[in-house]
């Protein structure tokens, strides 16, 4: 999404993340501390979410490097963590910092010429 | 394959909004895990608790009469195997969201609070003076008071269902403490139960928590 900020500079949101559920996906993963996993059953029936539309969405922010998946064995039960990697969380920090912008934003008054 | 959820585009209200409505739902969530066990878990020990006090008025009045300090004992028993299992049953489940601080620090919250309820329930009758032969039958009174609001703050902080169900243990213990006279404690009991099995069976379907 590409808006104008006051000094008429374009504010460009990355588009990765500019999306209902991959920026409700990396609301959660960066709001933990960087060290910090979530479990994948945690994320999806918070969003609630079927099994394949968070995993479509994980894969696109991995693809971006946005997040780090990894599965391992607590006793026998298989579990997933997700966790946002450095880049993601600059590149989320980027699109709050121009969010900002865009929502202070305004169209300038029309002039009273005449 | 995508939704119309998917599709839509963000206006950058409706994504200020979603950051905020997200960080909240996801830091409530932290805060209830195992609460549908862990309501079970005390409406099981209430239980116990009033069914023992029932069998001191009536089957056991011999053993109990000259034990007039039995109550706290019991009570004091069963409140820490509930704070006991509670937190392992809490930290279980927040182990299973999350791996961090986060969820230690939301654990370590949430035991704290009802380490402060559970306490408030001893202490407040004991500074009024109820810790004594006379007003005994008004510690029960007090504390469910007492374990209720706390059920109903909580509920008004993470979920609403959880003060609901506050309001049902008050409803469980005062009503039959009013209406059913000698029995009240057996009907208390039964009431409990009845209310933490279908409140922890529906939350556990509606994945409400």
């Amino acid at each position: 999404m590409t808006d104008a900020d006051a000094s008429g500079a374009s504010i460009v949101l990355d588009e990765t993340i500019h999306q209902p559920t991959r920026l409700r996906i990396m609301t959660m993963l960066v709001a933990v501390p960087e060290t910090d996993r979530l479990a994948y059953l945690f994320i999806q029936q918070t969003l609630g979410l079927t099994g394949g539309n968070l995993t479509t969405h994980l894969r696109k922010l991995q693809a971006n490097g946005y997040l780090d998946t990894t599965r391992e064995f607590i006793g026998a039960k298989p579990r997933t963590w997700v966790q946002a990697t450095p880049a993601g969380r600059r590149a989320f920090a980027d699109y709050l910092s121009n969010l900002e912008q865009a929502l202070n934003w305004r169209p300038p008054e029309p002039s009273a010429a005449g | 394959m995508a939704s119309d959820a998917d599709r839509r585009t963000l206006t950058p209200e409706e994504s200020w909004s979603a950051i905020h409505a997200t960080m909240e739902h996801a830091r409530s969530s932290m805060y209830v895990a195992g609460t549908a066990s862990i309501l079970l878990l005390w409406g099981v020990i209430v239980s116990v608790g009033y069914l023992a006090e029932y069998a001191a008025g009536t089957v056991w009045s011999d053993f109990a009469d000259s034990r007039p300090w039995l109550s706290a004992p019991l009570w004091g028993v069963l409140v820490v195997a509930g704070m006991a299992g509670s937190a392992v049953i809490g930290q279980r489940a927040g182990r299973e969201l999350a791996a961090g601080e986060a969820a230690r620090g939301a654990g370590l919250r949430v035991f704290v609070f009802w380490l402060a309820v559970a306490g408030a329930a001893f202490l407040i009758p004991a500074a009024a003076g109820l810790w004594v032969e006379e007003h005994a039958e008004a510690i029960p009174r007090v504390a469910i008071g007492i374990v209720a609001l706390g059920h109903v703050l909580f509920g008004i902080m993470h979920r609403p269902v959880i003060a609901a169900f506050g309001v049902g243990i008050a409803g469980a213990f005062y009503v039959p403490d009013r209406l059913a006279g000698d029995g009240a404690l057996a009907v208390s009991a039964l009431a409990t139960l009845v209310l933490v099995v279908v409140a922890a069976g529906w939350i556990r379907r509606s994945r409400v928590l």
